[in-house]
């Protein structure tokens, strides 16, 4: 759902630029204030794999493809929505300007779709969860659908707002087409925290100490 | 429990890998906002194939462009699957280090205020 230049007008494109800074300032407090001097390398290797993750478009039937965003992955790896803004940022920014995928202008908007949005659903769904179910998978699962389902739906209503798409259709088609990808990157977030989670307990810190989550 | 220098290589491996399987195996299909984008323009139906012709209507007047040096993640048709395949390695690695400069950068400036 990378929002080429050519979707939204300049002046709106500053507007989600603007608000994305502030939060982009926000997690560099959050990386200064929290982040743990043992963890960088696993930040690094997760940005790596979100950037390789999303660059495999996979197929989801009726004629349309989808990559996974990593936003919950990352926030609930790290503990920290501001964590997903970190990463989804840097690897949004590389994809931008060095691949095309994503404009420039609309970058402001990405961040906050991909990053924001998707890193705070993804974490809040995830923590609320827990608590209720006690299952890291059930939960990292439920948690990756909506953290890949939300951001597409503020999407369309930014698409709608730029007199892109129109309202309902767009909201239509967006959640039927990330619903699907939704729930592929359910399945590879819930792979991915037990896989990172088995090699390395102590760098995660999401009350998930376990694979099994107890 | 792997040390750090191990869960680092294994996970750069692991994340190559992930791009390089993308390179051949990718979908080339329209992903969702852009098939979004077809469908309001009326050139595919919801739950249908998208048109091999089908493209993207854009209205670039007033708005800004930008040509990326690897479009796509790709080095143009000449270097075809060998073209996506620096692409992505060189995405995957420059991720990597961003990242990791930045996050050490910011520990190193933020230490004599904590």
């Amino acid at each position: 759902m990378h929002i080429p230049d050519a979707f939204i007008p300049i002046w709106q494109g500053a507007i989600y630029w603007i608000i994305a800074l502030v939060f982009v300032a926000l997690a560099l407090k959050w990386a200064r204030d929290e982040m743990n001097e043992e963890k960088l390398p696993l930040i690094a290797v997760l940005a790596a794999g979100i950037f390789a993750l999303q660059s495999f478009n996979l197929p989801v039937s009726m004629g349309t493809s989808g990559h996974l965003v990593g936003g919950a992955l990352a926030a609930i790896i790290l503990g920290s929505p501001f964590a997903a803004v970190f990463i989804l940022t840097l690897v949004l920014i590389v994809q931008a300007i060095l691949f095309g995928d994503g404009g420039i202008t609309t970058l402001g908007a990405n961040i906050i779709n991909m990053g924001v949005i998707g890193g705070f659903v993804g974490f809040y769904t995830f923590k609320g969860m827990m608590g209720a179910t006690k299952s890291m998978p059930i939960s990292a699962f439920v948690a990756a659908w909506l953290a890949c389902l939300i951001p597409s739906l503020a999407c369309a209503v930014e698409m709608f707002l730029a007199g892109t798409f129109p309202l309902t259709e767009g909201l239509i088609a967006m959640g039927i087409y990330h619903g699907i990808i939704g729930v592929i990157e359910g399945f590879v977030t819930v792979a991915a925290i037990y896989l990172i989670t088995t090699a390395r307990p102590d760098l995660v810190d999401t009350g998930v100490k376990t694979p099994s989550g107890a | 429990m792997m040390d750090n220098k191990t869960f680092i290589i294994a996970g750069i491996i692991v994340s190559l890998l992930i791009g390089c399987v993308a390179v051949f195996m990718a979908s080339g299909d329209p992903d969702g906002l852009e098939s979004t984008a077809l469908v309001v323009q009326g050139q595919k139906e919801l739950t249908g194939a998208t048109p091999e012709d089908a493209e993207i209507e854009e209205d670039l007047t007033g708005k800004f462009s930008y040509s990326s040096p690897m479009p796509d993640y790709s080095l143009g048709e000449a270097m075809g699957s060998l073209g996506g395949l620096i692409a992505i390695i060189v995405g995957t690695i420059l991720a990597f280090l961003v990242v990791l400069g930045l996050a050490y950068g910011i520990k190193m400036a933020g230490k004599p205020t904590k």
